[in-house]
């Protein structure tokens, strides 16, 4: 041990400490310095605990305290408050790099290092300066501006306070700043993990190491003797279902007699410190029979396949969809091509772990109830399912800030255990796993296999489309075959597709469970077919744009389930692309070499929101002085939707964005209106709150009531429930797959430009550039924000990302997307408002995961005359598949 | 073949499914929670009782589903049990007992509010 001092912050601390101890502990445990925060497993990989030492941006989990006798430490708090932030921190707020807010102030101080040194850096030396901090939210592009912005300030070249909006500035169109976003940007933002619980018990779990196994023996006894221990939970002491029964009862709290994925929870220890949890979770002996693995959907779905659940088969949801007769027509079309295509299994990769607290508190009438906190975007659901699981019933759920999330917080993922925990043990509880146990317990997004055929006459019109795909469901369900329905109903994308053959299949393995991820099957399967056209036309000599332009739907035809169209404003993005389609063609032509090939490609997407049968429903109050409260479980783990909820009720009522009152995270005063996902939350809860605030206008106008106080004087109720109902779901034909689909889409084509070395098959993106329609914009900065964002995921899904049971443990090994792979992004929005879209407005969260993967991979084969058809591109497959041309 | 196909198995499980009730056609979830609270009606709910094994809805039965019905029109969500204890006057013995299915399978599902779940 040895005695330390450090200034942080400006303030003078003595520690001792052992040789182990880095800055991050000292700073988050020793100082609730929380604005520091932690991500990758303490491997230096995450940038999210960067913070200055001695005037240098440091990676404080790599730290070591012993090391740092007399230096001068800032942290994020070190630098501003909301009420008197820091120009870096204004930078950011100002330049919209604050999505979920998890990686902000590791980014803050890595530019503060940078800024420090050199004021007028370049873009090359920003991306160098912060090529240590990761963010899954923005691409990078904005968090560049931000720090270019910053610079500006610092040189006096701009002031700060000339860039807010004015309070009364349109709702409508105008980057208000975001509610969320300077709390973010100074620290404050309560994550999972910076919650302080006394007397909290630390959990570690114990998870299965094989795909499929037999529990035969679980022997606890030497870790219930080591320090700490307060003891073990395992099945059996659950005491309710042990069941996360999303949509079918299959999925254990802890396993009782099998395991069915690598990761799969078995049994969980509490200690007094997580060190003690952790250890003592290594000295379980957990003995495993194993049992035959279903590797794929071929396997599982093969004559005499073990099945992996007792009550429903492996293959457990099919649908088909036929139009006209598709045999028919394929032979008589002028061209037809086919292919086969794999989409990987990967992981969402929100920056923040899977972390989930619970603890006890009084309610009103002295009762003990249980408080959950966690990632969730689904709280409502959520505490329903954990009721059961753990058979207690007064209960309440609150979302934590969230670092992200990207689908992967649809279900529950650690809640249930933590849950469970605190009524076993009785005590409170923090469960704050590992980014490795993460990604083990999280679900995934779902594999696709895909077996394509496409027609078209002699004049390039599409004949028909054949699709006979398969699901890779995992080990348990959880929202299986909605994805392979939105799958379906997204099938045909832009186009009219006169007749169709198409098959969907789902099928449980022993892969890790699927479920929901930015885009949950239309990314998949629009691979597949964006792929097939752009062969299609190759083949046929056309010109891909205007093959595309050639086939799309007009107002009047049908998409994939037969339900006609109101509004299909895809021509006039194509239109805006075509300029940037001919200086791309025109600069790839240029600018190849004989070794690195440079290729244009195009994708397309129209993306359903607002589902059939979907509802909504939000309250709202006429608070006393005239503002407005608003009672919805609306999660925003970063897509903007407090701007969304604020300049909405603004609009409507004439107020200014300090009249409005947000009351979204707690499932003990918000309405149960559904999920954030699907983009359906401007869509659906948008609506909801406008006809809940219609309703709400009406009797003051009636009374001439101003305030809540004169409202209840009138006589009438201060408070509103706003819904949104859409049309009837009834399910889908199932011999032809005709029925219902969205109410409205999101539209976008996108372009992609690469280059590609043929001596290496390392393919680099250019540039991404997106034309995109999502009705009236509301907030300009947070819709180019998710367009980056998920360009950036697009890419990283078409080329590098993968999660591999057992292998991927890491953002390393993730491969998730830097400062270095980053790219440069063009957004061009069109506003065609919608017919039922809220104040003309639609969602934009999950457009660009669509056409991005087929755009990259076109460009691909633009550039070197390659097909791949097995994502991710990686430069292997790239190198083999020009080997094999050769 | 390991395999259930389509419409006569899993998937009928799956979603929601339309029945004529007192004479209107009705949309239910998949675990036969109405799916739209407005289409609730007294006729209605005594069929479905019925069908529930409630020949006959009695005074605690009907303060129940009232506080239900009152609760989620004001809230948007559906009561925790400590508020329908309050709401009610009934102990959680006697609120469980009232209804087959006791309050979250029972009650709950009579008085129409929505499964909060949806995913479409």
């Amino acid at each position: 041990m040895k005695k330390i001092g450090l200034t942080v912050n400006g303030r003078k601390h003595e520690f001792v400490v052992d040789d182990q101890i880095v800055l991050l502990d000292i700073l988050r445990e020793d100082l609730d310095l929380i604005g520091t925060k932690q991500s990758c497993d303490r491997k230096g990989q995450c940038g999210a605990c960067m913070v200055l030492v001695n005037g240098k941006s440091v990676r404080s989990c790599l730290a070591k305290v012993v090391k740092l006798d007399g230096a001068d430490i800032i942290t994020v708090e070190g630098l501003g408050t909301p009420d008197n932030p820091h120009l870096i921190q204004e930078a950011f707020v100002l330049a919209g790099a604050v999505q979920c807010g998890f990686c902000t102030p590791g980014m803050i101080m890595a530019t503060k290092g940078l800024l420090d040194n050199n004021l007028n850096p370049t873009v090359a030396e920003i991306k160098k300066a912060l090529s240590h901090n990761l963010c899954r939210c923005t691409g990078y592009k904005k968090i560049v501006e931000a720090v270019q912005l910053a610079a500006s300030f610092l040189r006096g070249e701009q002031k700060s306070e000339d860039l807010y909006p004015a309070a009364d500035a349109p709702m409508l169109g105008t980057s208000h700043i975001r509610p969320s976003a300077m709390v973010k940007a100074c620290g404050l933002a309560r994550f999972g993990a910076d919650y302080k619980i006394s007397d909290a018990l630390e959990l570690a779990v114990v998870r299965s190491e094989l795909p499929h196994a037999k529990i035969i023996s679980i022997d606890t006894s030497e870790a219930e003797k080591m320090p700490g221990v307060a003891g073990v939970m395992l099945a059996k002491d659950v005491k309710g279902t042990n069941i996360l029964k999303y949509i079918v009862a299959d999925r254990p709290v802890l396993c009782s007699d099998k395991v069915r994925y690598i990761g799969d929870p078995i049994v969980a220890v509490a200690a007094e410190t997580h060190a003690q949890a952790v250890a003592a979770a290594e000295a379980i002996k957990v003995e495993l029979e194993p049992l035959p693995v279903l590797e794929n959907t071929d396997q599982a779905m093969a004559e005499g396949a073990i099945q992996l659940h007792d009550e429903i088969p492996n293959m457990c949801f099919e649908q088909p969809i036929k139009k006209g007769d598709a045999e028919a027509a394929f032979a008589g079309s002028a061209a037809v091509v086919e292919g086969e295509f794999v989409t990987q299994i990967n992981h969402q990769a929100p920056l923040e772990p899977e972390i989930s607290l619970a603890y006890w508190e009084k309610d009103e009438d002295g009762e003990d109830k249980l408080v959950v906190v966690g990632r969730s975007i689904n709280i409502h659901t959520h505490l329903g399912m954990i009721q059961e699981a753990v058979g207690y019933e007064n209960m309440r759920y609150e979302e934590a800030f969230a670092g992200g999330q990207f689908g992967i917080k649809i279900d529950v993922i650690t809640e249930g255990i933590a849950a469970a925990a605190a009524m076993h043990f009785q005590r409170p509880i923090r469960y704050v796993p590992s980014l490795a146990e993460s990604m083990l317990a999280a679900s995934k997004r779902h594999s696709f296999k895909m077996r394509t055929r496409m027609g078209a006459d002699a004049d390039g019109k599409i004949t028909a489309y054949a699709n006979d795909f398969v699901v890779d469901n995992g080990a348990y369900y959880s929202i299986g075959h909605v994805v392979a329905l939105r799958a379906l109903q997204m099938l045909t994308g832009a186009y009219h597709m006169p007749t169709l053959d198409i098959k969907a299949r789902l099928a449980y393995t022993n892969n890790p469970w699927g479920s929901a991820a930015r885009g949950a099957g239309p990314p998949q399967q629009n691979f597949a077919m964006e792929s097939t056209l752009d062969m299609l036309a190759r083949k046929m000599g056309m010109d891909p744009l205007e093959f595309r332009y050639k086939n799309f739907l007009e107002v009047g035809q049908g998409v994939s389930t037969g339900q006609k169209v109101e509004q299909w404003p895809i021509p006039a993005l194509m239109d805006a692309m075509r300029p940037n389609y001919e200086r791309a063609m025109k600069e790839a032509k240029e600018q190849a070499t004989d070794t690195v090939k440079r290729g244009v490609g195009l994708g397309c997407g129209s993306f359903g929101i607002g589902g059939p049968g979907d509802a909504s429903i939000v309250a709202v109050e006429l608070d006393d002085d005239g503002g407005v409260s608003v009672f919805g479980a609306v999660a925003d783990p970063g897509e903007g939707n407090d701007s969304m909820l604020t300049q909405i009720a603004c609009e409507v009522m004439g107020l200014t964005m300090d009249k409005v009152r947000l009351n979204t995270r707690s499932t003990d005063v918000t309405a149960a209106s559904g999920p954030a996902a699907g983009s359906r939350i401007t869509y659906m809860m948008g609506n909801a709150l406008v006809n809940g605030l219609e309703q709400l206008k009406e009797v003051m106008a009636a009374t001439g009531a101003k305030t809540g106080k004169e409202l209840e004087d009138a006589g009438k109720s201060r408070r509103y429930i706003g819904r949104k109902k859409n049309i009837e779901g009834t399910p889908l034909d199932p011999k032809t797959g005709q029925g219902p689909n969205f109410e409205t889409q999101v539209h976008a084509v996108q372009m992609a430009e690469v280059e590609v070395n043929i001596e290496t098959g390392e393919v680099k993106v250019i540039k991404m550039t997106t034309a995109v329609d999502a009705g009236k914009v509301i907030h300009p900065q947070n819709l180019t924000g998710q367009l980056e964002g998920g360009m950036d995921m697009g890419v990283g899904y078409a080329l590098r990302e993968e999660y591999i049971a057992g292998k991927t443990h890491d953002w390393r090994s993730f491969k998730f997307p830097t400062m270095a792979t980053s790219f440069d992004m063009e957004v061009i929005v069109l506003e065609t408002p919608r017919k039922t879209g809220p104040l003309g407005a639609t969602g934009v969260g999950e457009m660009c995961m669509v056409p991005t993967a087929p755009a990259v991979l076109n460009a691909i084969d633009d550039a070197a005359g390659v097909r791949i058809t097995i994502l991710p591109a990686t430069p292997e497959k790239v190198k083999a598949a020009l080997d094999a041309k050769a | 073949m390991n395999t259930r196909a389509g419409q006569d198995g899993a998937n009928a499980q799956l979603g929601r499914h339309a029945r004529v009730v007192a004479g209107k056609e009705i949309l239910f979830d998949s675990e036969n929670f109405f799916w739209d609270f407005e289409d609730w009606s007294e006729e209605a709910v005594r069929e479905l009782a019925k069908e529930a094994g409630l020949e006959r809805l009695e005074e605690d039965h009907w303060k129940v589903i009232r506080f239900f019905r009152d609760y989620y029109a004001y809230n948007g969500r559906a009561p925790l049990n400590s508020k329908l204890k309050k709401g009610t006057g009934l102990s959680l013995l006697e609120l469980e007992g009232l209804f087959p299915g006791g309050l979250k399978y029972g009650a709950r599902r009579l008085a129409g509010l929505p499964n909060p779940k949806t995913c479409n």
